[in-house]
């Protein structure tokens, strides 16, 4: 699958053959950075000076570098279509090794940055659990009664937050076996099936 | 009320009981007032009006007890209610039970009777005691749903499972809320 790159995008990656190749990897490596933190237009403006160029032109060759990692990054093309789409922009072919060994290295991370956008339910993150009999009540003396108290740790779109909650020793057995029974889902032919043929 | 009776038994707490509740039950003696159909009557109307949830004024509307001054008939309904709820909540032997319901002038027929109506519902009884409290969100069971993740907006070829998992969980002070009106109904009776 290849990019579509836009007119106005293949405009703003023209400026990237005109510096070497040292700045190109700088420029990789602020957008890059941009990804993960957020931009910070003072870059911009510093490499502008540096380059002798508007902070204008500086900034869309960056972007135009961020979104083509991004949009390869989001779709996994292979390292063929990589090199494809970029061919058109007609770069020599030191740029477009460079390009591509960005696009390699930095794929995963991006995916990982990416897939927080998502809408996103809280995960599973750690459990914690106490056995407590209670004794005794205000409303009732001489008692047996076992509990297990859970402190679920769960992270949601980076945030972390706990639950506590509680659970009879019974009930709790029914969970650990229902719990056991999904995850022996995955092993069915059905599912099996299923992963197998959509790839 | 004041403060009547301490009463003390082998292996059984200090139970408080009001001196309402001994007039109530002494009235409940008295074979000239209750006969012992009426007796049985009151007794289990006070048992169904603790652990039948759906029980109301009503539980008192029997024609056998319809010649007994209705102001009686509350007090000593009221009566044997608090007294199975403390006797309940302190798990009273039949001993303990045996003494007070002496002191309360009860004949050993009637006491026989208590006793008997007393063992069939103590288990219900304990249960109702034990499920009223503060307590944690209770998990009471589990949901699943397992998914194939294929794309998102943001993200294509993702090719990975998920399971999201819901926990049941039923909210106790809601249970609490029902306990108690319960013997809100039974009290005001």
């Amino acid at each position: 699958m290849l990019l579509d790159l836009s007119e106005e995008h293949k405009e703003h990656l023209a400026f990237l053959p005109q510096v070497d190749s040292a700045v190109v990897a700088e420029f990789g490596r602020i957008a890059v950075e941009f990804l993960r933190r957020g931009s910070n237009p003072k870059i911009y403006e510093s490499a502008a000076r540096k380059l002798n160029v508007s902070s204008d032109t500086v900034q869309h060759g960056v972007e135009g570098l961020i979104y083509l990692l991004t949009e390869s990054s989001k779709l996994m093309i292979s390292e063929l279509d990589f090199q494809d789409s970029v061919f058109v922009l007609g770069f020599s072919e030191e740029l477009n090794k460079l390009l591509l060994q960005l696009y390699l290295d930095n794929r995963k991370e991006i995916r990982t940055i990416l897939s927080e956008l998502a809408p996103d339910l809280p995960s599973y993150h750690s459990l914690e659990w106490r056995l407590d009999v209670q004794l005794a009540s205000r409303s009732l003396r001489q008692q047996i009664k076992p509990s297990v108290t859970m402190k679920l740790h769960l992270n949601h779109s980076g945030d972390h937050t706990t639950k506590i909650l509680q659970t009879d020793p019974a009930t709790l057995l029914h969970l650990v076996q229902q719990l056991e029974q999904v995850l022996e889902e995955m092993k069915t032919n059905h599912c099996r099936r299923v992963v197998r043929n959509i790839k | 009320m004041s403060r009547g009776a301490r009463v003390e038994g082998h292996g059984a707490l200090t139970m408080e009981l009001s001196e309402s509740v001994q007039k109530g039950f002494q009235m409940l003696a008295d074979p000239g007032s209750f006969d012992s159909n009426a007796f049985t009557l009151v007794l289990r109307a006070a048992f169904q009006s603790l652990l039948d949830a759906q029980a109301d004024e009503a539980v008192l509307d029997h024609p056998d007890l319809k010649h007994i001054d209705p102001v009686v008939l509350k007090h000593c309904h009221a009566a044997a209610a608090t007294y199975i709820l403390e006797a309940g909540k302190h798990r009273a032997d039949k001993s303990t039970l045996s003494t007070y319901l002496e002191d309360c002038k009860f004949d050993r027929e009637r006491i026989e009777l208590f006793w008997t109506e007393y063992q069939s519902n103590k288990h219900s009884l304990e249960i109702l005691l034990g499920s009223i409290g503060r307590s944690l969100p209770h998990i009471t069971d589990v949901s699943w749903r397992l998914e194939y993740q294929i794309k998102t907006n943001q993200l294509h070829k993702l090719y990975r499972p998920a399971y999201l998992v819901t926990l049941n969980v039923e909210d106790l002070v809601g249970k609490l809320k029902d306990a108690s009106k319960s013997l809100e109904r039974a009290t005001q009776l």
